[in-house]
């Protein structure tokens, strides 16, 4: 009896759970967008910059070469320096840490790197002890909101969130689309960026693009930056290259080519329109060499590497094209061009016949997974899933692997 | 829960199960009976109750004569969602063997969601996932007048854990891993919903035993 009483209280402890219990349903959204970041550039500028200690490469941007050493920026964080006298061994030696730097170049011993709306000017000369000699304020306008000297930058983040997304305030509704909208100013690298000034040097000036506008910079006098005016460019500006008293502008509408023997007011001298794809160019005297890739933003579904001839830049004219895996960035050394072709690897060809490219592959190494490459003066530097890797490519038709880098966060190729 | 781990279990079990049934030490239960569960709230504040199918087998080894520890699984219908328990399970007795017993059970273990389909389109894909499961019972176990079967009759409550996710794939290009917090969103997603059920229920099954 005394058992059957515990069975009861056991039962009616049951029931008592359930009936006090409806089922219950809780939602969370979580999903990736870019928050608008508000920073006044009173406070951006008020803080120091000091070199740091050697950092680990995380999410490597652009990688420049000056000297022994390589520059490398962590976008929107700062720049890694690296010895590279030995390629075989790179040394990782400081970190500048730069906020909202994306891009930089180098020249006679002086370090240009952008810093939100200002571009900044460093000593190198001493690599040891780093100091920043100039500022040259709110040039990269397109960060402004209003006039109030507040700048509006995105950081790409997720958020999670119990209330569903059409009871959300303002733009956090419609994050799909801030997202779309934003990615302009997300912090990737290679070849998709949008408004990420893109920086090179010719002539005593230094010219910086971003999506719709070339910035001129009279450096002449190196450790004085200048900032002269800026050029129109269109829409969807992605890479420059320059080469022999011109720039070469890739575009996701074609190749912008301007006249530079005016350094500080570079005219234009002709739009090569094609179809809309991601092209990084590289040129010769004769030829410029220009990928145009499927991919996410690149709509078009066209893999190939189209040879343009540029003898007269006024009109260039399409010689010939060659298709292509998923081709992405590329480089130039004498008559040996290296394509990265993604997740498929690389090839390397002998392009001194522009019209039998294709007869002249050389190698296609199908493990090298790459993004993007620099032919060095010591060394061939591929950007990829293993970090930035080192070639020696003084036998061009035999890359021979020298080091990698490791990378924490290395690129992955869709 | 992993599928590999559940084959596994499963795998066991029947193995088990076989090893068992060569024994006396061998038992087991299998019913049908419904769920009966206050449902969410409406647009009136008024509860839409839910009344489904339940099936439930277990088997397991006696390790005395009073207790048996097992495995179960069935089949738990919701309204939303159709999941395979697969549980733990322990079954106690009173009473005398040949007469009419009391019994009481607790599974303990999980809802597998391998029913539902896993929906994909070019923009998103949505699908369902089971959890964590409880369930203590209590009921009778009449036996027959001639061999080791029993009728049985049970109540109990089920604590079902479930959710559906719905993701729209990330269209951006851009990489994502220097993302902070994108580990929370599965790969390649740039958002993802997710409705947490939480089941309770009562449950009212009759079957066999032996």
């Amino acid at each position: 009896m005394k058992r059957s009483k515990l069975f009861l209280a056991a039962f009616l402890l049951i029931s008592g759970i359930f009936f006090s219990c409806e089922d219950q349903v809780t939602t969370t959204y979580t999903y990736r967008t870019m928050l608008p970041v508000f920073l006044e550039m009173s406070d951006v500028r008020a803080r120091m910059i000091a070199v740091e200690p050697a950092q680990p490469l995380d999410n490597p941007g652009k990688i420049y070469i000056y000297k022994d050493f390589l520059f490398v920026n962590e976008p929107t964080k700062g720049i890694h320096i690296l010895d590279n006298s030995n390629p075989s061994n790179p040394i990782n030696l400081s970190f500048i840490p730069i906020e909202g730097n994306v891009d930089l170049a180098i020249n006679s011993d002086i370090l240009y790197a952008d810093n939100y709306v200002d571009l900044l000017a460093f000593d190198i000369s001493k690599i040891s002890n780093i100091k920043l000699v100039k500022r040259v304020e709110d040039v990269f306008m397109h960060m402004y909101r209003h006039e109030t000297g507040q700048i509006i930058t995105f950081k790409d983040t997720v958020i999670t969130t119990e209330s569903p997304r059409w009871e959300t305030m303002g733009w956090l509704a419609r994050s799909d689309m801030s997202f779309t909208a934003n990615m302009a100013a997300a912090s990737q690298s290679y070849g998709t960026g949008g408004s990420m000034a893109r920086f090179t040097l010719m002539d005593g000036h230094l010219y910086a693009v971003d999506e719709t506008t070339m910035r001129v910079f009279d450096v002449q006098i190196a450790a004085e930056p200048k900032f002269v005016k800026p050029i129109d460019l269109g829409w969807g500006i992605e890479t420059i290259f320059p080469f022999q008293k011109k720039l070469f502008i890739g575009s996701n509408r074609g190749m912008h080519i301007y006249d530079a023997s005016t350094p500080h007011s570079p005219t234009r001298m002709a739009v090569y329109e094609h179809v809309v794809a991601c092209d990084p160019v590289v040129v010769n005297e004769e030829h410029a060499f220009v990928t145009l890739r499927s991919g996410n933003f690149c709509v078009n579904n066209i893999n190939e590497l189209q040879v343009i001839d540029i003898k007269n830049p006024y009109e260039p004219k399409l010689k010939k094209a060659y298709p292509m895996l998923n081709p992405h960035g590329l480089g130039l050394a004498g008559d040996f061009l290296y394509v990265t072709e993604g997740r498929h690897g690389l090839k390397s060809f002998n392009v001194k016949d522009i019209m039998n490219i294709d007869k002249n592959q050389l190698e296609f190494l199908q493990s090298m997974k790459s993004v993007d490459l620099i032919p060095g003066p010591k060394s061939l530097i591929v950007i990829g899933p293993d970090g930035i890797c080192q070639y020696d490519y003084s036998t061009p038709s035999k890359l021979k692997k020298l080091s990698c880098i490791q990378v924490t966060n290395p690129v992955i190729i869709s | 829960m992993n599928r590999k781990v559940i084959y596994l279990i499963l795998l066991f079990f029947f193995a088990y199960v076989k090893a068992l049934a060569q024994d006396n030490v061998y038992f087991q239960q299998t019913e049908v009976g419904f769920l009966w569960g206050k449902g969410l709230k409406n647009w009136e504040g008024g509860y839409e109750n839910r009344l489904n199918l339940t099936f439930s087998t277990f088997h397991g080894a006696k390790i005395n004569p009073n207790h048996v520890l097992g495995f179960s699984t069935g089949l738990d219908q919701y309204d939303q969602i159709n999941l395979i328990p697969i549980a733990l399970g322990w079954r106690g007795f009173l009473g005398k063997e040949g007469k009419p017993r009391l019994f009481a059970g607790l599974d303990l273990g999980g809802g597998a969601a391998f029913l539902e389909k896993k929906e994909t389109t070019d923009w998103s894909s949505s699908w369902y996932e089971g959890g964590m499961m409880v369930s203590p019972t209590a009921g009778v176990k009449f036996p027959a007048k001639r061999g080791k079967w029993a009728l049985s009759t049970s109540i109990g409550y089920k604590r079902q854990q479930a959710s559906f996710l719905q993701g729209f794939f990330d269209r951006s290009g851009l990489s994502s891993f220097a993302t902070p917090g994108i580990s929370r969103l599965p790969n390649g997603f740039s958002s993802l919903n997710e409705t947490n059920y939480l089941f309770h229920s009562l449950v009212f099954r009759m079957g066999v035993m032996f």
